[in-house]
């Protein structure tokens, strides 16, 4: 049963349920990890009326309290947004992210703070502190489509044991509490959701999709989804949450609670149950496996700013650290019984990681539209659905991805490029510039075995918990797919009628996608994979993963999400086995 | 109305109107003088900002917004001690550049006798090789960030809006009709 080790007495003798310090360290369930997944789980235990315990590695974040630059105007800001040079050459990951600056850098993880081992180079963006990186992300919330769950076993490299009729209901129910907007387009590979009003196309934007309907048949351009209030609703009111303002300020954390967070929304939602205990700094360390009954009996958990050790025990565990901290804390959860991590009897534990292919990206003029400009700052883009291999295979590479694109015109940006000075020059460089055409890509990428993570036999990290080894790369049909996205591109930018167009592929480093999934993935056989229909892993079915390391496969669409959906659907199960006195 | 004003009112439309007492008001000022900088250093870089951006109708001009001290200080906070030894180069060749030309200093120079030099300058100079700092290119990039994120240039010489409340995608832009600021 438990290890006797005599440094750990007072924490040993709290496994009894009779002593008054097991009762302390004793829930119904445990969350480990508060971000946009263990958000979910939390507020749907504590809906159930479960005492459940949130431990979160970071530090303590309070809707509002702790968003400092969240009013500041760029005049506040000391560097007006830039970063020093000394934060730059100390983070050479993190810098890497587009919404690390000046007014953010206190919700990222700094790299010195968490080092991890790169066999092969892999950017990994970490938001620690209670929220996670859900008040950093980019908020666009598309469902997954029955292709996206079918793709992968037509193509014969995963099986989901669920598909898009499971996850409907659940889609729904999170929308409605965390508030997506969007138009109901119809479109079988981009299922319609339950949307608040949708954001508008620009001039340009309208004109672009246009052009592309009429030249591709089949390909569709829609505006995006995204987890912004354009009208809130009276669940959203009852949360304090409001209006979006059309500020685009959204990684400092948004005064109207506009956007959803678990900061802003599930979190304060659970904790006004009565029922929510929020532990912030406790980096947990391992899961407890209980050989006597064959479940997890609890996680032991390093004081991350004390290094002391606490056990708590709980009747189910929910992981929702993020994929790969997920991975880490199952693979060094050790014991007689699974002694390769818990739940892992195939060697299949840290394998199978994929990621969002994004390496390629276009730019182009549009001519005309001079008397036409736009209002605010819209916190999503033009979408354009899938619509490589979506029903039978057709070009040399598997999968498909999706296309965001946006038009804009420049403001005093323009001023860099433009030769010139005086009164002349700064006259036209405060004018509106002709418009301009951004368009990127995300890909789906196949998990593969090798793919992987595991644990550093060598290096640990300042909680004395062996590092994580990356081993993540890309294959020649992630190239062929970049080639067939930057073709596709140049060719729908021409009929949409744009000139000038330029093309990159930026090859960075898987991780920077920050759309990391997979290592512990669901599945219909206990023998391919670690998680069943209702992401409990086979072996040890009162732990559940409901993260993005529970992904079987990647799909095109960002994921949050699925991974909301995921989490809500698991807690209710969860909730109900316990009912049923199975868990 | 104030900005603050503006946004209770957005806040209680959204009814939401008490957050704004919990959020921290916090600013932070201007930024101390750099270390290594003189005041006559400062001061050319002043006119040479000014220069690039003047006052203009309904605007001020650079100076006005302190971009000299910005310029040194933002050298020396962001970037690679290389951009400062450029940022020096590029002081010391347009000194010489206006003693040649007009046997004065910078600093004594009209203001036509100031925009001709500027572009010169900034036509003979090269694109920077990979790691260099064009002198002149770093010049003009702190000036313009400076500048129009300031509270001066962001609402007077663009349009700071900083509460649309929605997106408009079909706004119309009339003749002279200024960009919006970031």
């Amino acid at each position: 049963m438990r290890r006797g080790r005599g440094a750990f007495r007072f924490v040993a003798m709290a496994s009894f349920p009779t002593t008054p310090g097991a009762r302390e360290h004793t829930y119904d369930a445990i969350v480990i990890g508060s971000g946009i997944s263990g958000g979910w789980a939390a507020k749907e235990l504590c809906d159930r009326g479960l005492r459940t315990l949130v431990l979160e590695r970071g530090r303590n974040v309070e809707h509002l309290k702790d968003y400092p630059t969240a009013v500041a105007n760029p005049w506040d800001l000391p560097r007006r947004g830039r970063l020093t040079h000394e934060i730059v050459s100390a983070n050479p990951i993190a810098k890497k992210c587009y919404a690390f600056d000046e007014a953010t850098s206190h919700f990222f993880v700094k790299d010195a703070e968490h080092p991890y081992q790169q066999e092969k180079p892999f950017d990994w963006i970490r938001g620690y502190q209670v929220g996670g990186k859900s008040i950093i992300w980019a908020r666009q919330t598309q469902r997954w489509s029955r292709f996206d769950f079918e793709g992968p076993a037509r193509d014969g490299f995963a099986e989901w044991p669920i598909g898009y009729e499971d996850l409907a209901p659940w889609y729904s129910h999170v929308e409605r509490f965390s508030g997506i907007s969007g138009n109901r387009d119809g479109l079988e590979e981009l299922p319609d959701g339950e949307f608040l009003p949708p954001w508008e196309f620009n001039t340009v934007e309208r004109h672009m999709r246009g052009g592309i309907e009429k030249a591709f048949a089949g390909r569709k351009v829609v505006i995006g989804r995204c987890a912004h209030l354009t009208e809130p609703q009276p669940i959203h009111l009852e949360q304090g949450r409001g209006k979006c303002q059309a500020r685009n300020l959204c990684y400092r954390g948004c005064p109207f609670g506009a956007y959803f967070s678990s900061v802003s929304s599930t979190l304060p939602w659970a904790a006004r149950t009565g029922r929510l205990t929020l532990r912030p700094n406790s980096v947990v360390e391992s899961i407890l496996h209980d050989s006597a009954t064959g479940r997890a009996s609890g996680v032991r958990v390093v004081d991350a700013l004390t290094r002391q050790v606490t056990e708590f025990h709980a009747r189910v565990i929910f992981v929702n650290a993020a994929c790969l901290n997920t991975n880490l804390i199952l693979l060094n959860s050790r014991s007689a019984r699974f002694p390769a991590g818990l739940g892992d009897d195939h060697g299949l534990l840290g394998r199978y990681v994929a990621f969002h292919n994004y390496r390629g990206s276009l730019s182009a003029s549009m001519d005309g539209f001079l008397d036409a400009y736009y209002r605010g700052r819209r916190p999503t883009q033009a979408m354009m659905p899938n619509f490589r291999n979506l029903r039978r295979q057709e070009t040399d590479f598997p999968r498909g991805y999706m296309v965001f694109f946006s038009a804009y015109r420049p403001g005093w940006t323009q001023g860099e490029g433009t030769p010139g000075v005086g009164a002349a020059y700064k006259e036209r460089i405060t004018q509106p510039g002709p418009w301009r055409i951004s368009m990127m890509m995300q890909g789906e990428t196949v998990p593969r075995r090798e793919n992987h993570v595991r644990l550093s036999s060598e290096h640990k990290d300042p909680w004395g918990i062996p590092q994580l080894v990356t081993s993540i790369g890309y294959t020649d049909d992630d190239v062929r797919m970049v080639k067939d996205f930057l073709r596709e591109g140049e060719a729908m930018l021409t009929a949409a009628g744009a000139k000038g167009i330029r093309t990159l592929d930026d090859k960075r480093n898987p991780g920077l996608d920050i759309h990391e999934m997979g290592g512990v993935r669901m599945g219909k056989d206990p023998k391919k994979s670690l998680l069943n229909r209702w992401n409990q892993l086979h072996a040890c079915p009162n732990v559940y993963v409901t993260d993005g390391a529970s992904m079987a496969s990647t799909g095109v669409q960002n994921p949050s999400l699925t991974f909301m959906a995921l989490a809500a659907r698991a807690a209710n199960h969860a909730a109900d086995e316990m009912k049923k006195g199975i868990l | 109305m104030t900005r603050r004003e503006l946004l209770l009112r957005s806040a209680r439309l959204a009814g939401v109107a008490s957050i704004w007492a919990a959020l921290p008001a916090r600013t932070w000022g201007a930024l101390p003088a750099p270390a290594g900088w003189s005041a006559d250093e400062e001061k050319a870089l002043d006119l040479i900002g000014d220069t690039i951006l003047p006052e203009t109708p309904g605007s001020p001009g650079a100076a006005s917004v302190g971009i000299g001290r910005f310029i040194a200080r933002m050298t020396e906070d962001c970037f690679a001690p290389e951009a400062g030894v450029a940022l020096r180069r590029g002081l010391r060749e347009i000194e010489t550049a206006a003693r040649a030309a007009h046997g004065r200093a910078w600093l004594q120079l009209s203001t036509a006798e100031r925009e001709a030099l500027l572009t010169a300058y900034e036509t003979r100079s090269k694109p920077a090789t990979a790691g260099g700092v064009n002198p002149f290119a770093h010049l003009k990039r702190l000036t313009l960030l400076g500048y129009f994120t300031s509270e001066q240039g962001a609402t007077k010489a663009l349009r700071y809006d900083p509460v649309p409340g929605t997106y408009l995608g079909g706004f119309p832009l009339a003749a002279g009709d200024r960009a919006w600021a970031q």
